[in-house]
């Protein structure tokens, strides 16, 4: 009897000590995640000390007219997109790899980047007459064109509602080359006058350029409808991962919860793709690190997910800007690097674990 | 003795011809029945058609005399409860998040386990004697762990038919009695019980009746005595005369074993 309350106690403190690490990460990552946008406003080709962002902020004194242009109109923007673009990529990594069953799905490699990027260079190329409302109408053919891509590589890869690593790999691969390439094709129809060429091209190095205010209005209100549709699928993915039979038997509606996930997921990518691009990895590598903390429960990975992701894609762009200044690197380049080795780390202990 | 689930003139085929006509069956509340038959004769597939998951093409499985096909299958999993024979996971869930899975047909669209699921969950644990096993990665258990953990799973549904899918495969020997030992505890539980069985030998002492699936033929019902005769065996598993001694003799050393 002794034994059984102890065990039971046992039982709940276990639980309460993983809500409590969650809450630790979360507040850990929210801070980083301030204390990174205040340190990268700092940093750039001119530097604008700590002490005169500080002194601003208080009201002491006044940031000279170049300061202030060079934050409110370059380094802010830039600095918001990217946190927005890490956010959506890492979360859709989340629900597609939730969706697949399969911890490598990413955005990148499963061709839902590739199918949102020849969605927005079809905007950017064939109707540059909609320039006025030009981002809306881009952002919105980057999300049918994620979904598009995302439903022609879930219908070729699975087999039986599996979708071995193989075939996902293979099928997104053979998928995204295709419409990426598309979208070289589509430049021969620029009637932009080499505008759309220097758009494509930033997107396919996966380069973040400074959004104006109304582009980052756009997207922050894609992420967040993103944010809010994938919290009540969070728990229905947990179900999944049963099985589809499985998670049909337990009363979850699989066709329901697979379509919400492609179009959640599909709003997510092509937020990200609008404002830059072509970012390989990102989408593996948050995930996976926040599963590695957490545990594999998508309720519980979904916040800190969103806010690690924002949190990583910052420091990278910031990185990307500063390495080399007064040149810049392609954001996209970083992650490839920190990504592409994760990847195959990933993809050994796959087949290790799971066979192919 | 009130019907829990109704097989009425269920018919069922998968295109080359059917695997069931006019299947006529009944679990009462306290059954624990035996379902046994050579391979690909349709276990799997009248273990579906009880839970709902498979729909017949003709005639209709009634669970306390409504059809299953009427009912939300949330609804039916709170009465029903199907343990697969493999579950992949392709993530690696500890066994308690695993098992918590078991309440997803009481969860609200939003919001997580309340009090009453814990206590449902943890209830499944210790039923199955898996409390101890609560915080090990699902992945990693061992064949006759995972086979415990499966069937918390089930129980986490509070169900009133558990429906197992060859709760045997791959245990040892002494994994074997402890399945055998939970399916009596769970039948003392009042959990009417549905297994698939390939080991003929477990099935006396701990089942009340056999169901007998011949191909071509109709399902042969009735209790353990009745139904596990060498002639209506060797006809329904194709298995030679010369052969028969054997499948005696290890009935006949369970019995011993038993007393």
């Amino acid at each position: 009897m002794v034994l059984e309350v102890a065990e039971e106690q046992a039982g709940s403190a276990y639980r309460g000590e993983q809500e409590h690490r969650q809450r630790w990460l979360l507040a850990i990552l929210f801070v980083s995640l301030a204390l990174a946008m205040l340190a990268a406003l700092g940093v750039g080709a001119v530097s604008v000390p700590p002490r005169a962002l500080v002194e601003s902020v208080f009201g002491i004194r006044p940031l000279s007219e170049e300061q202030h242009v060079i934050l409110f109109s370059i380094r802010l923007p830039r600095i918001i997109a990217a946190a927005l673009v890490g956010s959506g990529l890492s979360v859709s990594g989340l629900l597609f790899q939730g969706l697949f069953r399969n911890p490598l799905a990413d955005p990148y490699v499963i061709g839902s980047s590739g199918g949102a990027l020849l969605g927005a260079s079809l905007g950017v190329f064939l109707l540059p007459a909609l320039s006025i409302a030009g981002f809306g109408t881009t952002a919105l053919l980057a999300f049918a064109g994620a979904m598009g891509s995302i439903f022609l590589v879930y219908w070729l890869a699975s087999v039986d509602g599996q979708t071995p690593v193989v075939a996902l790999l293979l099928a997104g691969f053979a998928v995204s080359t295709m419409l990426s390439y598309s979208s070289y094709f589509l430049e021969s129809f620029d009637q932009g006058f080499g505008q759309g060429m220097h758009v494509l091209s930033s997107w396919l190095h996966g380069t973040i350029t400074e959004p104006t205010w109304p582009q980052l209005a756009i997207v922050s209100a894609m992420l967040a409808i993103g944010l809010a549709g994938s919290a009540p699928l969070a728990r229905r993915l947990n179900t999944l991962a049963l099985g589809e039979e499985y998670a049909m038997h337990l009363g979850v509606s699989v066709q329901q919860t697979r379509i919400a996930v492609i179009v959640v997921g599909s709003v997510l990518t092509a937020a990200a793709v609008a404002l830059g691009g072509l970012i390989s990895f990102a989408g593996l590598i948050i995930p996976h690190t926040m599963r590695m903390i957490l545990g594999p429960d998508h309720v519980r990975l979904l916040p800190s997910t969103a806010l690690a992701g924002a949190l990583f894609l910052l420091v990278a762009d910031t990185a990307a800007r500063t390495i080399i200044a007064p040149s810049e690197l392609p954001v996209g380049v970083l992650t490839a690097f920190i990504g592409g080795p994760f990847f195959l780390y990933l993809l050994r202990k796959a087949r290790r674990e799971v066979m192919l | 003795m009130t019907t829990l689930l109704e097989f009425a003139r269920v018919g069922y085929g998968y295109g080359n011809g059917n695997l069931f006509d006019d299947l006529d069956a009944r679990i009462l509340q306290s059954d624990c029945i035996a379902l046994v038959g050579r391979n690909g004769v349709g276990k799997t597939t009248l273990l579906r058609l009880a839970a709902g998951t498979l729909v017949p093409d003709s005639g209709d499985v009634r669970l306390k005399n409504k059809a299953l096909r009427s009912l939300k299958q949330r609804e039916i999993a709170k009465s029903i409860a199907f343990v697969p024979q493999n579950v992949e996971m392709p993530f690696p869930f500890t066994v308690e998040q695993f098992v918590e899975q078991g309440r997803t047909p009481f969860l609200k669209m939003f919001g997580g386990l309340g009090a009453a699921d814990r206590a449902s969950v943890e209830r499944a644990l210790e039923l199955t004697d898996t409390w101890s096993l609560r915080s090990r990665i699902f992945n990693q258990l061992s064949g006759g762990e995972r086979q415990r953990v499966k069937i918390a799973l089930g129980l986490a549904q509070q169900p009133q038919l558990l429906l197992l899918d060859e709760p045997m495969q791959q245990l040892d020997v002494g994994r074997q009695f402890e399945m055998m030992d939970l399916i009596v505890s769970l039948r003392s539980q009042g959990i009417a019980i549905l297994a698939a069985m390939h080991d003929l030998s477990m099935i006396k002492g701990a089942f009340s009746s056999v169901w007998l699936l011949s191909p071509g033929e109709e399902m042969m019902q009735g209790s353990p005595d009745e139904v596990l005769r060498p002639e209506a065996l060797e006809s329904a598993f194709n298995c030679p005369p010369r052969h028969r001694p054997m499948l005696v003799e290890r009935t006949r050393s369970r019995k011993e074993l038993a007393q």
